[in-house]
């Protein structure tokens, strides 16, 4: 019974499932539009966002550590003192979502009574720095360096063999906080997931101010009058951010391949994994034909495909779901954020022609180290 | 601050919760030094303290009692006593001069205390006055008078001081003259017991019931945390190495030992019976103690034992368990869990000679190092080498006998039985396993593999080429042929039965095995082969290490008779499966398919015959088992061994070793273990086509030989941490390890003592006086010596060195006639003789150049008379005992010793000397008689001869010596042969 429970959830937690489930969850649980957002409430999601749904989501995730712990491999990777931050992280990042978002909802109901944010009420009362304030600031400094001593001393650091350059260790895992850029490894050209997007990463942050040019929610918690922007980011954040370091941090083991979270790091597992470039896919597959020898004519495709995402998508959004975004935010604002959001939508959907297709680049001229 | 502010919290609950934490940081920050303070070698080292505290207690005690027993010590105490009471009575009673010299004492005191500040206020004044007159500060009158009125009174006050002195000595002299006799006799007793005064203050230092009060609490307080960063009584001990380093890869560090912080007894043999960490290191002679040849500190620990030097806890040391239940046994006690993160673990004890390896490899056999020894010697056996490369063996032999001739040797049938199970035909064959092993052994392996063996069978009859066999004469007797296989040294090198299973094998019994165990030999091959074989045995195998015997036709004409005697009647009954086309097709197919495409192959095995698809894949076959490693093929003239070379196979990472779906531990020495057990378990539940299965066959050794082989691999390691310890590369040096490299090779140890080790015939030798010679144990005993081929200890500083080269070259100088047991000619080279040659010589240290001039060695005549009769039986009776010629001694044979006439070529004549002044001090034992009593040289020799003069009458005796010729006799004793008593003056050399 627990094996069986074990082997599926193995099974489940394969990016390809994992990732689809959570994609389609997300769009229930952060209603971006109007329309899912009163199905949600239809559904009684947004109880999720009360004490109760919050102790709910952190009792199940307790519980879920609690059931793997019992499990050897699963201990194993968890009780690595270099991942035991990672799992209080996931702890963390469940509470402040619910903490953040149980105050919005709350809000919400506030205004949809009339009564305006509980932040209006708070802004009445006066708060003293000496000693509101500063005491209770010196007792969570207090408060932490216990928790560092107690932690320094209870997990030893993780120390290895001296280096060698001649043996580098398998897996060989970047810092946590990288894990999600080594993960987007796996789908894209090294300079694309190692140059490009952590630039463009950098570059969207402080695009934030100039494109969200949206008032509501300035001082106070919200999610009602500002879905599209919160799920958005929730979306980028959750799915394309967390979600790959804890896949990195607890299910890719030896040679990178995945591994479920009960399953045995076996350094000889083989997986088959044999991609291929869009220009192999288009010519020998679908046209049963040799790759032409001209480099422009064999990655045209690829060119076209990308052209096609950054010209028609940008298109066909403005005159239907980003209508009244468009009308807002006006023509260049606009342009920035869409770009941008196909960017980081460009990493899901790479994902899914490499589960789906075996794609490997979409254009693919090694003569001139360019892939995408 | 009269009002307390509004405030949006309640203060006095948040005071509380700061209270809290703040006792909750105190705790937390006294639990940071608890743990940091909390060392387990620190309770290790409080223990010992203990120990070392009973140790030193039951020295202390038998000092003590030793000193009780001791009369001359008791007779010291009473003699004390009593020149205490008269010092007493004489000395101490004079109160008066004790008076006097105290009061001198304290005059002398306070005048020098004078003296010194007078003399200091004079330096001061005689700087003011130059002061003054020199740079007109001051009056330089008055500075003037200053300066002399101190520099008189210091002049008073030294000649008062002086005078105090010579008083104060005149007064103590008279009493130290009183106590003289009493402080002589102090020291004599300290002087007898220095050794109990050593350990008493041990004790005072360590025993804390042996302390004052104050000490007690200095040593506690020494140990307070914080407080124990001075000079605290546990502290982290360690060697530090500068010439032997830690490799941290991008450099080398000074290695740090700190293994005795907790192996605190290790070097004091005291403790060798105390628990671990305590205990002794159980070889002191050659490790750890100052006076050994690898002292701590200069080697360290873990240069030898692996693991990690600068760890001080059980865990991080990286300890290896030696088994399961010390495994268990360490989890329970020390939480040990295997540690991955470390390269060198500690070797498990059984495996600790591996660590000698990486210094000691160029040397046939390690010293002192058994274990090891027996694994590179079953290397050697079984021939590891051929397949695997190894530094050491470069240039050894094929290890198995040639097959181009095979045809004339064996049948086809028992060529067949014979590589299916050679164990089943010779149970110690050094042949290995190839079939019915781990990966081969189910259904369709086992009827591939049959088909596989009829084409390699075909491919090597197919192949072989015609030897004609000499003619062999047409009677023969086993029975003499089982007396000259016993006396003539066969039972040196091959054995007439295998050894008992039960039986844990020795580097004896391997030497023993150097050649095949002499059985089945009916059923192996004809009398004919045999026969051809004992008459050449490089006609038929050119590289064989079999020497000839110089045997005569009847010889071995007879052992050949008797050799073949012997059948093995269930091999011949095994039955041989037929051909099946269809698997040889497949195996044809296999390897035509990798030629080329599958059409052009199909085509191809269309047009062969059943001959030529065994033919082709027989050679094929061949090649992939890398058969030609071991044995001459022809074909495979230049092909490669088929193994990965072993030289660096104990420093190879962990995780290149594929353990595959098999359960062992996951350490090096479990997967070489596993892999010399069952070599082709590692494809266990593996999908393998044929031609990717392992291949290692197995040679079916025992846990015991696979425990010696396994600790020789892990000693395959590339270091460059002890460059600085190993034995330089001096041309002596190098010139031993070459010459103890042909004499493992050619088996030399297996009748000749040399360096100390080997002679194993003689066990042999024993039997065959028994049985042959109507011997009893100690008639055998006695007779083992004189019947034994010699102890080669000395043969440098004795043979000359043309001789020997001849002799090594063509050994059919009767040097010992009387001698059953027969030097065979080798087939050595030029190349290997000088290396011969040049070892014995290195060996004692004869190996300058250039070469001593010969002394002279003539003789006037009456000189040669003195000497004759000095050879006489009226004097010495050298002929009792040596051979001279074709004269043969009159003792019994036990005393008989080397042929006389040889010395003039053979012998070095400076040894000749040496040897006739003292045998015993060349050859301790030797039964040759010390004509010339060293202790009383001057007298020794015979008064009328040369005037008496005994160096003289060696030198003519010597100089005699070397007229003797074989052909020229010049000297005939007529001799009385005694009835008895022929011991006395009969001697016989040990040494050639």
């Amino acid at each position: 019974m627990i094996e069986s429970i074990k082997l599926f959830i193995n099974q489940i937690t394969a990016p390809q499932i994992s990732f689809t489930a959570i994609i389609l969850l997300f769009f229930f649980i952060f209603p971006p539009s109007e329309g899912l957002y009163k199905f949600h409430k239809k559904i009684g999601l947004h109880k999720l966002w009360t004490n109760a749904g919050g102790k709910f989501m952190m009792g199940a995730l307790f519980l879920f550590f609690c059931f793997g712990i019992m499990d050897e491999n699963f201990r194993l990777i968890v009780t690595k003192a270099d991942n035991v931050p990672i799992v209080g992280l996931l702890f963390l990042v469940v509470f402040f979502l619910w903490f953040a978002l149980k105050q919005g909802y709350d809000n919400d109901k506030r205004i949809e009574e009339g009564k305006g944010p509980i932040e209006a009420e708070d802004a009445k009362e006066k708060v003293l720095v000496w000693p509101d304030l500063v005491y209770i600031e010196l007792i969570a400094i207090v408060g932490c360096s216990i928790l560092l001593l107690v932690w320094a001393m209870g997990l030893a650091a993780p120390l290895e063999a001296p280096a060698n350059p001649t043996v580098s260790p398998n897996p060989s895992k970047a810092p946590w906080y990288f894990l999600g850029l080594q993960e987007m490894l796996v789908y894209f050209d090294p300079w694309i997931a190692g140059v490009l997007f952590p630039a463009i990463i950098k570059l969207g942050f402080m695009a934030i101010p100039f494109i969200d040019n949206n008032p509501k929610g300035a001082g106070y918690y919200t999610f009602n009058e500002r879905k599209m922007a919160i799920s958005i980011f929730l979306f980028l954040w959750l799915v394309l951010w967390i979600f790959l370091i804890s896949t990195g941090t607890f299910l890719r083991g030896p040679n990178w391949n995945f591994f479920g979270p009960f399953e045995y790091w076996d350094t000889h597992k083989l997986e088959a994994l044999t991609n291929i470039n869009l220009s192999e896919l288009v010519y020998m597959i679908w046209l049963g034909q040799a790759l032409p020898d001209n480099i422009l004519i064999r990655e045209m495709w690829g060119f076209l495909l990308i052209g096609a995402y950054f010209v028609i998508t940008p298109a066909l959004l403005t005159v239907t779901i980003f209508k009244k975004v468009f009308q807002r935010l006006g023509p260049v604002r606009y342009s920035v954020f869409i770009v941008l959001l196909l960017l980081a939508c460009s990493l899901p959907i790479k994902m899914y022609l490499r589960w789906a297709f075996n794609i490997k680049y979409l254009v693919a001229i090694p003569e001139f180290f360019f892939n995408i | 601050m009269s009002k307390e502010p509004e405030s949006h919290y309640s203060i006095d609950k948040l005071h509380f919760i700061f209270a809290l934490a703040a006792l909750a940081l105190l705790v937390i920050v006294g639990g940071v030094f608890m743990k940091d303070y909390d060392r387990k070698w620190k309770d290790y080292q409080k223990k010992f303290r203990t120990y070392e505290i009973e140790v030193a207690r039951t020295t202390y005690d038998a000092e003590l009692n030793e000193l009780n027993d001791d009369a001359a010590y008791q007779e010291l105490l009473t003699e004390i006593e009593k020149a205490e009471k008269d010092y007493e009575a004489n000395c101490l009673g004079n109160d008066a001069l004790e008076q006097e010299i105290e009061d001198l004492e304290t005059q002398k005191i306070l005048k020098e205390q004078d003296l010194k500040y007078t003399n200091a206020e004079r330096d001061a004044a005689k700087f003011r006055y130059e002061n003054a007159v020199g740079h007109h500060v001051g009056d330089p009158k008055a500075t003037k008078g200053e300066y002399k009125s101190f520099a008189d009174r210091a002049k008073t006050l030294k000649r008062e001081v002086e005078d105090l002195k010579v008083a104060l000595a005149a007064k103590t002299e008279i009493k130290a003259k009183c106590g003289k006799q009493l402080t002589e006799l102090e020291r004599k007793k300290r002087r007898i017991t220095s050794e109990r005064d050593i350990v008493e203050r041990k004790l005072d230092a360590i025993d804390p019931n042996q302390m004052d009060f104050t000490n007690r609490v200095a040593q506690m307080v020494r140990d307070l945390p914080i407080l124990d960063l001075s000079t605290p009584t546990t502290e982290v001990k360690q060697i530090v190495l500068k010439d032997i380093t830690d490799d941290r890869i991008i450099r080398q560090v000074p290695k740090v030992d700190r293994c005795i912080t907790c192996h605190l007894g290790i070097d004091n043999p005291a403790y060798k019976d105390f628990p671990q960490p305590y205990k002794t290191h159980p070889n002191l002679d050659q490790y750890v103690s100052n006076d050994s040849a690898h002292p701590m500190e200069q080697y360290g620990c873990t240069v030898c034992h692996g693991g990690r030097g600068r760890a001080t806890s059980f865990q991080t040391a990286v300890h290896t368990p030696q088994n399961e239940e010390q495994k268990q046994d360490w989890k329970k006690k020390y939480n040990w869990k295997a540690d991955h993160h470390w390269e060198e673990p500690m070797y498990p004890l059984q495996y600790t000679e591996a660590g000698c390896f990486k210094c000691h490899s160029g040397e046939y056999p390690i010293k002192g190092a058994e274990t090891l020894n027996l694994g590179l010697q079953i290397i050697e056996r079984a021939g590891c080498y051929a397949c695997h490369e190894l530094e050491r063996y470069k240039d050894w032999p094929k290890p198995g006998p040639d097959l181009t001739h095979i045809a004339s040797k064996l049948s086809k049938e028992f060529a067949y039985k014979w590589i299916e199970d050679p164990h089943f035909f010779r149970k110690d064959t050094w042949m290995p396993a190839y079939y019915n092993l781990a990966n081969n052994s189910d259904l369709m392996s086992m009827a591939r593999g049959q088909q596989e063996i009829h084409a390699m069978v075909n491919y090597l009859f197919a192949e072989s080429q015609d030897f004609n066999l000499s003619k062999m004469p047409r009677k023969a007797n086993a029975e003499n042929g089982a007396e000259l296989v016993a006396s003539l040294g066969c039972y040196a090198c091959h054995q007439s039965k295998p050894l008992d299973g039960d039986h844990d094998v020795t580097n004896d019994d391997l030497r023993r095995q150097h050649g095949p165990t002499l059985t089945g030999l009916g059923t192996k091959t004809s009398k004919e082969w045999v026969y051809d074989w004992l008459k050449d045995p490089n006609r038929y195998h050119p590289e064989t290490r079999m020497p000839n015997m110089r045997l005569s036709d009847q010889e071995a004409a007879d052992i050949a008779e008797h050799l073949t005697q012997d059948t093995h009647k269930t091999f011949v009954m095994k039955s041989i499966p037929g051909f099946d086309e269809d698997i040889i097709n497949d195996i044809t197919m296999e390897f035509l398919g990798k030629q080329m495409p599958k059409t052009s192959a199909e085509k191809k095995l269309a047009t062969m015959d059943l001959d030529q698809k065994l033919k082709y894949s027989g050679e094929k076959l061949i090649g992939r088992y890398g058969c030609y490693s071991c044995h001459n093929i022809k074909g495979f003239d230049n092909a490669k061994p088929i193994g990965i070379a072993l030289d660096e196979e104990g420093s190879k990472a962990l995780h290149k070793l594929d353990f595959g779906y098999v359960h062992v531990d996951h350490t090096k020495h479990g997967w070489f273990d596993q892999k010399l057990k069952a070599p082709r378990s590692f494809d266990n539940h593996k999908v393998k086509a044929p031609g990717e299965k392992l291949l290692m066959p197995n040679f079916r050794l025992s846990a015991h030989e696979r425990e010696a082989v396994v600790t020789s691999i892990l000693g395959f390691v590339t270091d460059v941490t002890v460059k600085n310890k190993i034995k330089p590369r001096t041309p002596e040096n190098l010139q031993l390890e070459k010459g103890q490299e042909i004499i493992a090779q050619m088996n030399c140890r297996s009748c000749h003592k040399i360096e100390g080790e080997g002679a194993t015939v003689q066990d042999t030798i024993v039997d065959w006086l028994k049985a042959y010679q109507g011997k009893t144990d100690s008639e055998a005993e006695k007779f083992l010596t004189s019947f034994s081929p010699p102890d080669l200890h000395g043969a440098g500083k004795k043979i000359d060195i043309e001789w020997l080269f001849n002799f090594l070259h063509s050994p059919d100088v009767e040097v010992r006639p009387w001698l059953e047991a027969r030097m065979p000619t080798y087939k050595f080279n030029v190349g290997h003789l000088n290396t011969l040659v040049q070892y014995f010589n290195t060996l004692d240290g004869e190996d300058k150049f250039p070469v001593n001039p010969k002394p002279d060695v003539s003789l006037t005549d009456h000189e040669y008379k003195q000497a004759e009769k000095l050879f006489s039986l009226e004097y010495l009776g050298c002929n009792l005992c040596h051979i001279v010629g074709n004269e043969t001694p009159t003792g019994t044979q036990d005393t008989w010793a080397p042929d006389l006439t040889l010395a003039k070529t053979r012998l070095k004549p400076e040894w000749i000397i040496e040897w006739i002044k003292d045998p015993q001090a060349l050859v301790p034992g030797t039964n040759m008689p010390t004509f010339f009593d060293p202790s009383d040289y001057e007298n020794s020799g015979a008064p009328d001869i040369l005037d008496g003069d005994e160096d003289e009458q060696i030198r003519v005796l010597r100089n005699y010596l070397m007229t003797l010729t074989p052909d020229k006799r010049k000297t005939k004793v007529k001799v009385e042969i005694p009835a008895s008593d022929t011991n006395e003056a009969g001697a016989s050399e040990a040494t050639p």
